[in-house]
């Protein structure tokens, strides 16, 4: 019987560190920082438990009970923890709010339950004895904890479902309890009522938010997800790796922070460099705002509009800390206009001419997104850009993908425009393709904005070469009734995969 | 994308089972204005007016509107077309909601080839067709037809089937393409076409004689003389079901087509002679006033030197005085549906097409109106349903049509599409219903090069027919070159005076 105790001051003492590595965790990932996030979370943490510990005196009676509650309530805030904050890192402005609520709060549950325990068993024990024993499972449990989390916790279960496997853990040992004070018990069938309950809750979370999210996204990416949000149009996730942050729309990886500055440096100044003087641009897709910081490169420019679908992929990438630092705040800047559109109809209902067009869209995988590589809306797009300006495609792999590469360059051929094909290597996508496409003869920029850390002067003329494993392959255009476009990129990236 | 839809379907099955409920009704309900003519013509009111004027137009579709564009553009502007309905269109009226435009019958047109000359010079005053290319902006966009079959969808409308069937395919090709190349199946049909033994025989008979047997050739060849002729192959004309075939040898791929189908070129046509038609005016009456016809509707009787009748054939006994015999003249009931749907029903294999086909349904599939629509995503629409009743006799089928309530022809509906889309309950929210007793002409077996129908597309004298159903053929192309000439007929006996 003793012994059997102890094993609950070890498990709750392994739940309660779980829940504060938890907190410091998630608010390491989604706000970066990750000595502050830490040190001012267990600060806190320790702090609430002190306070609970200070709060423990005040309960005076039918102890037992009050534990068995106490351990319900630790699971059910500390199981939901970490569910709740992503939740309120998605879906509201206050995230710093409830991360130190919800820490203070768990903290403060934690810091009752020992000493609440050591009165509960003060009858059992020696004084001296208690006190080293409860210390001893106490510190096990923390140790054990510590261990688990990022050798199993972390990579096997992720966070949300870690934090309910505690939640349960807790709410285990308080049915448990229920069994092992039976005798200073009345009323047990509430108690366990509850404990079922609970029980029932937490393992509800972990089936539904659990089995819905996180562990299909952690089996899907490689890394750690740190946010995830299901808009109207798309699966937003986003991964991080120690430094090196990635953004995954309907699974598609768009950018690794590690080395997107080659391929937004690669996607804006070898053509808007080329454009002297110029004011307005327009950005179709890129609602991430990273090429728009390319664009803000150049004091000439007045306007930047920019046409995005997704509302919630713009207001994320001009609202949260991490994805603002890394667009230098691009989206909120004075200069730029975000319009929340499908591209084709808008363009069509648009009059506006702009010097430079960024045609930044997900790669043609289906026959939706097809519509926007086609001769109709290269017409309809050349008809918005001015005499001496130019657009620039991205367009797929010309490694991977070369058909689908050099069909998107026959298609822009196809409308009467020039074409100046190039390609860049990107680590984390492989070698990528652009096409310039404009009325003019076309001749590599003699400068560039300062501060670029991969193009310079001196290398933009070399992107323009192609090896011969990527040179030009025959292809169709690609037309709105004969989409061949989705047919070749399927029958390409068919071949890689197998 | 699978997960979402693996998730949506989690929850259907946690949600109650009770369907939700669906709204709609019937529309146009045209036979109860038609039917005036067949059974209370003498309650119908005497008209207070009389207006004199060379040329009336009987019936606003395609053919009549044909009639008015081609006099319209040769100048002559003296004439009316008078129209039943509250709006002219007939097969190519349109509706409309907060989603998208959408037909009520006819949506789209092939591309007219070099053949089709009076196509092209209204494809190319359209603006569709500018220095011989064609504006991809209204040709159908990618895919255009996917068909359902073996649980799931596949890319085109042709079954796949036993390796045999392969060979048969191509063999059926070769076959419609010499009879392509032997210049007797044309469009407008009467360039090219002249009496023929295979209007004696039905298509399943000439598909037989060439031994043709695989059942996935067999059911598309069905299929098609369905959807063309709302009749089956044993019934249709093999020369009729080759037409469809070999007709067309298009300059681009196609077909034309617009959200509200052929709305689209409805709303031009009226656009530039709407200034001719009158609306609500039913004709009862046509007869002989001396050398004049008079026409008489509720408001104004015309006293016209032409009558061009635009209006179904087998109408005419129930209007005019001495109608010619019109009695092989048959005609199939359609029923169409427009669904308004805000969430897509699940499903597995090929994506979304504009013509959706499931193999071996009583119903002909349904089109996507908003398929035609420059934006990459939606979260609602409207699916165009159709079916033609090409089984048994066509007066028993309207009967069918007519008898029973929306709900259970929502429900036939809906169990059809059911079939492709077992959770199609659970997205639609709105079924309307266009009931049409007399959709198409049946180009039955002989009906083609019948003396009858011979007789009365060549008639002379101060009242010419019009409709598409002169062709044995009901398609816009026939409608068209029908009212054409009807006009020129007309013109012609106007400036012999």
């Amino acid at each position: 019987m003793p012994f059997l105790l102890l094993v609950s001051v070890f498990l709750i003492a392994a739940c309660g560190l779980i829940y504060e590595l938890i907190a410091g965790t998630l608010a390491s990932y989604l706000l970066g920082d990750s000595v502050f996030q830490f040190s001012t979370i267990i600060g806190s943490y320790l702090f609430a438990m002190g306070v609970g510990s200070f709060l423990s005196k005040y309960i005076d009676r039918a102890l037992v009970a009050r534990f068995i509650y106490l351990e319900l309530m630790v699971g059910l805030v500390g199981g939901f923890s970490s569910s709740l904050l992503f939740l309120a890192f998605a879906y509201t402005e206050a995230f710093h709010l409830v991360l130190y609520l919800l820490v203070i709060l768990v903290g403060i549950l934690v810091g009752l339950e020992i000493p609440l325990l050591m009165r509960i068993l003060k009858e059992r024990f020696e004084f001296r004895d208690l006190v080293a024993h409860v210390l001893t499972f106490d510190y096990l449990g923390a140790l054990g904890a510590s261990l688990l989390f990022p050798i199993l916790l972390v990579p096997k279960l992720g966070l949300a479902r870690s934090a309910l496997l505690f939640g349960i853990i807790n709410a285990g040992v308080a049915l448990w309890s229920t069994f092992l004070f039976a005798d200073q018990l009345r009323r047990r069938v509430n108690l366990q009522i509850a404990c079922a309950l609970v029980l029932a809750a937490l393992l509800g979370g972990v089936g539904l938010a659990d089995r819905i999210s996180d562990a299909a996204d952690n089996n899907l990416y490689a890394d750690e997800v740190i946010f995830t949000r299901n808009t109207r149009y798309q699966r937003i996730v986003l991964t991080r790796w120690k430094d090196d942050v990635r953004l995954f729309l309907n699974s598609h990886l768009q950018f690794s922070s590690r080395d997107e500055y080659r391929y937004h440096e690669a996607l804006v100044h070898p053509g808007l460099a080329a454009v002297p003087g110029a004011r307005h641009v327009l950005v179709l897709g890129g609602g991430d705002g990273l090429a728009v910081r390319e664009i803000l490169k150049y004091p000439s420019i007045e306007s930047v509009t920019l046409v995005d679908l997704d509302s919630e992929m713009t207001r994320l990438f001009s609202t949260q800390p991490f994805l603002k630092r890394l667009n230098h705040g691009s989206l909120t800047d004075s200069r730029v206009h975000v319009i929340n559109a499908d591209a084709f109809p808008w363009l069509d209902t648009n009059a506006k001419m702009f010097d430079f067009v960024v045609v930044d869209f997900p790669d043609p995988t289906n026959y939706s997104l097809g519509k926007l590589y086609t001769t109709g809306f290269y017409r309809l797009l050349a008809r918005h850009v001015s005499r001496n300006g130019w657009l620039v495609v991205q367009s797929t792999s010309p490694m991977f993908a070369r058909q689908s590469y050099w069909c998107i360059v026959e298609t822009l051929k196809r409308v009467g425009l020039r074409t100046y094909p190039y390609h860049v290597y990107v680590p984390s996508f492989g070698e990528w393709g652009f096409v310039l496409a404009g009325t003019n003869s076309y001749e590599p920029p003699a400068a560039l904005p300062g501060g670029l850390r991969f193009l310079s002067a001196s290398n933009v003329a070399e992107l323009f070469h192609f090896p011969n494993d990527m040179t030009a392959v025959a292809a169709e255009a690609n037309r709105l009734n004969d989409q061949v476009l989705v047919r070749y990129y399927e029958r390409d990236w068919r071949a890689i995969a197998h | 994308m699978n997960r979402r839809l693996f998730l949506s379907a989690g929850l259907i099955g946690l949600s109650s089972k009770a369907d939700r409920r669906i709204e709609g009704g019937f529309v146009f309900e045209d036979q109860k204005t038609g039917h005036l003519l067949r059974d209370r013509k003498k309650t119908l009111p005497r008209p207070a007016r009389e207006v004199r004027v060379p040329v009336v137009i009987v019936g606003g579709g395609i053919a009549g509107l044909s009639a008015a564009w081609e006099l319209d553009r040769r100048g002559f502007r003296d004439f009316v077309l008078l129209e039943m309905n509250p709006r002219a269109g007939g097969n190519s009226r349109w509706g409309e909601n907060t989603i998208s435009r959408y037909p009520w019958a006819a949506h789209y047109l092939p591309v007219p080839d070099h053949g089709a000359t009076l196509v092209r010079e209204l494809c190319q005053e359209l603006g569709l067709l500018k220095d011989g290319a064609w504006d991809e902006r209204h040709l159908c966009f990618s895919p255009q037809e996917r068909l359902f079959q073996y649980g799931q969808w596949y890319e085109g409308l042709e079954p796949t089937g036993a390796p045999g069937a392969h060979e048969q395919y191509r063999r059926f090709e070769e076959a419609m393409s010499g009879f392509r190349v032997s210049g007797e199946f044309t469009i407008p049909m009467e360039r090219g076409g002249k009496p023929s033994e295979l209007d004696r025989i039905s298509m399943a008979e000439w598909l037989r004689r060439n031994r043709f047997d695989a059942p996935g050739l067999a059911w598309y060849v069905n299929y098609a003389c369905r959807d063309d002729y709302g009749a089956t192959a044993a019934e249709t004309s093999a020369w009729a079901g080759i037409h469809y075939f070999a007709s067309r040898a298009p300059d681009d791929k196609g077909p034309l087509t617009w959200p509200e189908g052929n709305g689209w070129i409805l709303e031009r046509l009226l656009a530039k002679l709407g200034r001719y038609v009158r609306t609500n005016a039913l004709v009862y009456r046509i007869r002989k006033d001396g050398p004049r016809m008079r026409v008489t509707t509720p408001e104004a009787e015309y006293s016209a030197e032409v009558v061009i009748y635009a209006a179904p054939t087998f109408t005419a006994p129930y209007v005019m005085e001495n109608a010619p015999r019109v009695d092989d003249f048959e005609y199939s009931p359609w029923l169409t549906a427009n669904l308004v749907l805000d969430r897509w029903p699940s499903e597995r294999g090929f994506e979304p097409a504009w013509d959706n086909v499931i193999l071996r349904s009583p119903g002909l599939g349904y089109v996507v109106a908003n398929h035609q629509s420059l934006a990459t995503r939606s979260d609602a629409w409207v699916w165009t349903y159709y079916t033609s009743f090409a089984e048994g006799a066509p007066a028993q089928n309207r009967r069918w049509l007519i008898e029973h309530d929306w709900t259970y022809w929502r429900n036939a509906v809906l169990d059809d599409l059911a079939r492709a889309h077992p959770d199609i309950r659970q997205c639609v929210r709105r079924v309307d219903i266009f009931r049409i007793g007399h959709a198409m002409i049946r180009p039955k077996v002989g009906f083609i090069w019948s003396q009858q129908r011979q007789a009365v597309a060549g008639g002379k004298g101060n009242l010419v027919f019009a409709n598409s159903d002169l062709s044995g053929l009901s398609i816009f192309e026939e409608a068209q070159y029908r009212g054409v000439t009807a006009a020129r007929r007309a013109l012609r006996r106007i400036s012999r005076g």
